[in-house]
């Protein structure tokens, strides 16, 4: 008898599938709020900033032919070569921050009777681990239910933190316990925890409760949290990445050298400029700034993953929940659009030096090549060398990677 | 709009009745609803809806309004408070100072002498951050942002004067909640003001107003309780004639026990019959102390207490243990412990941020009502089911809210199916079930009864057939946009009519129908389901597994499911009558033997032992901070404060006091001054111990395996550092000052923790590690220190995109890092050594491992 999973999960029709990617880890840098793709990499005339619709800031050349970024990403515009820049993501939630966060990270609306994983649960899961000595998915922002790992389970979701001053969550001692006093503690619960297995020495549940207790210590220990020590980097190091922001993606090649799959470092650095990304009225006025911050870090990420090997096996990904119209907002600001908008895929063994698909005139509309978020998926996932089509189980029941995505094949030759 | 409406009120008292007031007695309050919007109202010519007593000048809190059958209803918004009180004042020049967050009036003996503005309705987030407020060396306690202060220097003369005051609270587009509307008093020589009232009213200083603030919360759920219980009382008599004129049903028959076997109560005797019939042998009978520790976890979540401890140590042997039961089940906390069930079973899942990720409304209040009322179950699927009263705050009608989900009726139906029949039907979803005896015109007919009326299929709701895509292996009879009418689904399955009318009848006829067919008397599956889901919370492993989803499973007992679900309608629907059969078995008190993952199979389930169960996310927060004897202390569920969105888009959901009161904290916008960093540590940890914070679909088990994030994020986070620390409002602070030896601390923190004494080997470590600092623990002249955390009340959604309110939050979250701050009365190398025995303690397995 054929059994329930085996009758869900008969393969899909074939089609011609492109080269599988060699990345085996993915840095996924989170412009949370909806970043302005006319204001970053799909620039386009000027606008006044007012009445006139348009870019807020001049174009420059970069490595690649024909394409221009804005003037404050110079640094990247020279290491463009290393980029796809996909132009023409397009999706359908336009009004709500979270409903778009929730469709890019997990790549479904909700339905009600499943919580999707997000992408870093996903690709964890499909990954595994490739180490013990640093968590597999780690994330540097606030955690929330896009993030989460939804019918995979607890086991693929993520450590976090929001400060790298403070460290990941869970993992760093409290300030004022140190490692005599945690040995001393470590002690007495060695103790509590062989007294209660001895106790019940027959029972497998509870000698199982104990070795996960004893496994957590030994995971935690000081070599794994060497990983999250950023003062281990030398100070030109961690000058050439910039503040906060750039800090992050140190440590996200630091997790990724040490073996993580998937980190996603959130650029929520609101106080430059208020309100991060998410630029209505004054939010524009220093807009620059949060683009300059990107621009050093994510140049210096590009470069220091390049000297250390990790480029070509390491997906660089700038995602966003929706991109932002041409026109201005009363207050010199703008608003949401997700019919048109930029993401930024680097490294990983994609095929770079290439932007896919185009808007018109002042980006409001695709007019080539559209990319719809399973499609953006279906990319990733193809370039860490996950099928996108392959099933996952919520129970019995099969739930396709993706939403039938499709790969942008351009960038796997 | 709401600024004309606020503009044109008519305030003149001049046409009230003279209010007949008792000398120095309690503040009358009055509540009036629907005001005409747009004309001028007069007081005096309206009825008030709700007439009751205040002890001082602050209205933090209103009473809930009720609907005859009890559930939560919304007040008209805006709505009046008005409150008048008289008393004998001494001669004198006095300031008042009229506190409010809206437009409010002050009258002293029929004359205005103070009025704040309107609150206006905010669209923006990028308010400035108010100025912080200077508090000099005033103890008074700050307005808190953006409340207004009107100050009125007032003389009066000997003798009683009449003080009023009229508030306008609520209105469109904020929201409905008095927020600190107080007025405070105080003459020349007061350094700070005291709240109106009788001479014994609070001062308006910090300490004051929070003490204040919880007695009110107190005394308004205590008179909400008595209130809905009066106002219901009719209905309740309706249900009860209901259930006494259902005929009755003979009883099963009670199988004799096999020998050899321990036989506590008729449980036992099915119990013992396989087991017998497998020569399985039964696990061991749990101890005292044992059976008390599972006993109050399973009846109020909580860990039991020194003093509880010692009461039922005090009792007889014999009785002492079907005495903790009967005193258990009508412990107020029966009731949260139900309701962190319901809200998975039953996919409740608000949210405080412009809710969209398939959120529903808060339905947990009238959910914990109902166990606290402990109405029948019946009638309570039956409420569910009509989905009536308040949506946003808290009535069964925000259980039929699903954001963004293309069709909440359809995510309803499925979850009934589930809670009540063990009916699974989330496949039907979006075609006909492969593997279950449903069509997806099944879900859509039962979801076209929820909802009153036929349905469309959406389009999303289909499984895509397009071209060069995959063929899909399901399918379904139904067309997109197909439409479908309401109808019962389940007549070949569950052979049985509808009961006839219901004591209350719905505006919808097909919701009556609906739960007219769920709880009728003869549908045996219903009581089976719901017997079988208490069964298997307290056994940890159901007679049917899984027990959401019966076609796929067998009864591993169908006697005792027979027998069981007899009991259970013969007692109305009562869920206590049940978890007292099961409390009273054997089976329940003896050891626990293997998983409930090992026990899928029904032939594997024989209950020799209860499964192992870990204590739930809820028990596990719930009873760290009783061990500790501190409150969560955390950030209210509100991400507007400021009180100036509607509650379409921000509810608040109070300061949680239970582990089921936090939500998800939707910060999707991954915004620093949206951050709640306190909650967020009580989140991490119940998040790692299986608790959904969004639960966008229903769950009957959770995913809580022990896992190694779980140790560590006790061990290290926030929570656990709290919990360990002795700051000076823990309750081993007090123990360890106050004990004379070092054995009997040792004995008191076993026993606050572990419900047990130490054995001579933890004694002698313990006794080792503390008795050399012991002797000379207590600082001299040291003074105990306050606890009372600062958290900058200036951060609302209206100002949260400043640079400033991230900063502050930012900032805040560093700070927590270190914890509560330690106390000063006990020697740093004693508290140290005591913190890290408390650590040891708290995060020893057995500590979260239900006996």
């Amino acid at each position: 008898m054929i059994n329930r999973r085996e009758f869900l999960a008969t393969p899909l029709a074939a089609a011609a599938a492109p080269a599988k990617g060699k990345a085996d880890a993915c840095i996924f840098l989170w412009l949370g709020g909806g970043a302005a793709q006319i204001d970053t990499f799909d620039p386009k005339r000027r606008g006044d900033g007012k009445k006139v619709a348009g870019a807020a800031y001049g174009a420059i050349d970069t490595a690649i032919k024909n394409v221009q970024v804005c003037e404050h990403l110079k640094q990247t515009a020279p290491l463009l070569d290393r980029c796809a820049v996909l132009r023409s993501i397009t999706h359908p939630i336009v009004s709500e921050h979270a409903a778009a966060a929730n469709l890019v990270h997990t790549g479904r609306t909700p339905s009600g009777t499943l919580q999707y994983p997000s992408i870093g649960s996903v690709v964890s899961h499909q990954l595994g681990s490739k180490t013990e000595e640093v968590p597999n998915y780690v994330v540097m922002g606030y955690p929330n239910i896009t993030r989460d790992p939804g019918f995979l389970g607890a086991k693929f979701g993520y450590v976090y933190l929001t400060q790298t001053e403070i460290g990941p969550n869970g993992l760093v001692r409290p300030p004022d316990v140190d490692s005599t006093r945690q040995d001393r503690r470590e002690t007495l619960l060695a103790s509590m925890r062989e007294g209660h297995q001895n106790r019940n020495a027959g029972d497998a549940a509870i000698q199982a409760q104990g070795d996960v207790s004893r496994q957590a210590f030994r995971l935690a220990g000081p070599r794994f949290m060497n990983v999250f020590a950023l003062n281990r980097e030398s100070k030109t190091m961690r000058e050439s990445y910039g503040g906060e922001f750039g800090q992050r993606c140190l440590l996200a090649r630091r997790l990724v050298q040490a073996g993580a799959r998937f980190v996603e470092v959130s650029f929520n650095l609101n106080f430059l400029n208020g309100s991060g990304w998410d630029t209505h009225n004054d939010g524009q006025t220093n807009q620059h700034l949060l683009i300059r911050d990107l621009d050093k870090a994510f140049a210096t990420l590009l470069l220091d993953l390049e000297k250390q090997k990790l480029l070509e096996t390491t997906l660089v990904v700038i995602a966003t929940e929706f991109g932002r119209p041409p026109e201005f907002d009363a207050g010199g600001g703008r608003g949401h659009q997700s019919e048109a908008f930029t993401m930024v895929l680097a490294g990983g063994g994609i095929k770079s030096g290439l932007a896919v698909g185009a808007t018109d005139d002042l980006s409001k509309k695709v007019i080539e090549r559209p990319v719809s978020i399973p499609d953006f998926h279906a990319t990733i996932h193809n370039a860490l060398g996950i099928d996108p089509h392959k099933n996952l189980y919520a129970g019995d029941r099969p739930v396709p990677i993706t939403d039938h995505g499709k790969i942008v094949q351009e960038l796997f030759a | 709009m709401v600024r004309s409406l606020i503009a044109s009120l008519a305030w003149s008292l001049s046409a009230a009745p003279a209010p007949s007031l008792p000398g120095g007695g309690p503040i009358q309050v009055e509540i009036f609803e629907d005001l005409a919007a747009g004309k001028e109202f007069d007081l005096a010519a309206m009825k008030s809806i709700d007439r009751y007593t205040e002890p001082a000048f602050a209205f933090i809190h209103t009473p809930t309004k009720f609907a005859a059958n009890a559930i939560p209803l919304d007040r008209s918004t805006p709505f009046i408070l008005k409150a008048a009180y008289q008393r004998n004042y001494t001669a004198g020049s006095y300031t008042l100072r009229l506190r409010a967050r809206g437009a409010a009036r002050l009258f002293v003996d029929g004359k205005l002498v103070a009025q704040t503005q309107a609150q206006k309705p905010n669209t923006s987030g990028d308010d400035p951050v108010p100025p912080a407020v200077e508090r000099g060396n005033t103890p008074l306690r700050p307005a808190a942002y953006p409340h207004q202060d009107s100050l009125a220097p007032v003389q009066l003369s000997d003798g009683p004067h009449e003080v009023v005051l009229i508030a306008v609270i609520g209105g469109k587009g904020l929201y409905p909640s008095p927020g600190e509307l107080a007025v405070g008093i105080r003459t020349k020589d007061q350094l700070v003001d005291q709240l109106l009232g009788p001479h014994d009213a609070p001062p308006l200083t910090d300490a004051g107003w929070e003490a204040y603030s919880l007695a009110s919360a107190r005394r308004h759920a205590e008179s909400d309780k008595v209130r809905r219980r009066t106002v219901s009382q009719e209905v309740s008599a309706l249900w009860n004639a209901r259930h006494k004129s259902q005929p009755a049903k003979s009883a099963p028959a009670i199988p004799s026990a096999p020998d050899g076997y321990p036989v506590r109560n008729a449980i036992d005797n099915f119990i013992n019959v396989k087991l017998a019939a497998t020569s399985a042998k039964h696990t061991a009978a749990l101890n005292d102390l044992e059976f008390l520790r599972r006993v109050t976890l399973d009846t109020t979540g909580l860990i039991p207490t020194p003093a509880e401890i010692a009461a039922y140590l005090k009792d007889a042997p014999k009785s002492r243990r079907a005495n903790a039961v009967n005193r258990l089940v009508d412990n107020p906390s029966w009731a949260d412990h139900w309701v962190s069930y319901w809200q998975d079973v039953l996919a409740e899942n608000p949210g405080i941020l412009k809710p969209d990720l398939n959120n529903t409304g808060p339905f947990r209040w009238w959910m914990h009502q109902s166990f606290s009322d402990n109405i029948p179950f019946d009638r309570f699927v039956a409420e569910l089911v009509q989905q009536e009263g308040s949506a946003t705050l808290g009535g069964p009608a925000s259980f039929s809210q699903a954001t963004l989900n293309d069709s909440p009726p359809a995510a309803k139906a499925d979850i009934v199916a589930q809670a009540f029949l063990g009916q699974k039907l989330s496949c039907s979803r979006c075609h006909d079930a492969p593997f279950h005896p449903f069509k997806q015109k099944d879900l859509f007919a039962l979801a076209a009864m929820l909802e009153g009326k036929d349905l469309k299929l959406p389009a999303t709701s289909t499984v895509p057939q397009g071209e060069g895509g995959r063929k899909p292996n399901v399918v379904s009879a139904l067309k997109p946009g197909e439409s479908i009418a309401p109808a019962w689904p389940f007549a070949k399955l569950l052979e049985h009519a509808d009961s006839g009318t219901l004591p209350v009848a719905a505006k919808s006829a097909t919701r009556n129908q609906l739960a007219s067919f769920l709880i009728s008397p003869d549908n045996d599956r219903f009581s089976q389901v719901v017997v079988n889901r208490v069964w298997k919370r307290y056994m940890g492993v159901g007679i049917v597994e899984p027990a959401d989803d019966w076609s796929r499973g067998r009864a591993s007992h169908p006697e005792l499911l027979v027998y069981l679900a007899h009991q259970f309608r013969a007692s109305g629907y009562d869920l206590k009558h049940v978890a007292k059969l099961i409390f009273a078995s054997h089976a329940y008190q003896r050891k626990a033997a293997g998983t409930a993952a090992d026990q899928m199979s029904s032939a594997k389930r024989l209950f020799a032992g209860p499964a192992h169960r870990n204590m739930t996310a809820e028990q596990l927060v719930d009873s760290l901070h009783l061990a500790a004897g501190k409150p969560f202390d955390c950030e209210e569920m509100n991400l507007n404060p400021a009180g100036d969105r509607s509650p379409k888009q921000f509810i608040n959901l109070g300061k949680p006091e239970r582990g089921w009161h936090l939500t998800a904290l939707s910060n999707e916008r991954d915004r620093p001054a949206l951050a709640l960093p306190i909650a967020q540590s009580i989140v991490d940890v119940m998040t790692n111990y299986g608790w959904r914070q969004s639960r966008q679909s229903p769950a009957t088990k959770r995913d809580d395996a022990p896992s190694p994030m779980q140790t560590l994020i006790l061990a290290n986070g926030v929570l656990g550092t709290r919990i360990a620390r002795l700051s000076d409002d823990s309750a081993f602070t007090g123990i360890a000052l106050g004990n004379a030896t070092v054995d009997a601390l040792i004995e008191q923190t076993f026993t606050r923790i572990l419900s047990r004494k130490p054995n001579a080997p933890e004694l002698a470590m313990y006794r080792n590690l503390l008795a050399p600092v012991f002797a000379a623990r207590v600082v001299k002249g040291a003074e105990a220190r306050s606890t009372r955390r600062e958290s900058d009340g200036r951060v609302s959604w209206s100002n949260h995109l400043s640079a400033e309110a991230t900063v502050i939050r930012l900032e805040e979250e560093r700070k927590l890092r270190f914890g509560d701050k330690p106390t000063e009365r006990l020697t740093k190398d004693f508290r140290e050594r005591y913190e890290d025995t408390l650590w040891a303690l708290i995060n020893s397995p057995e500590f979260a491992m239900v006996p």
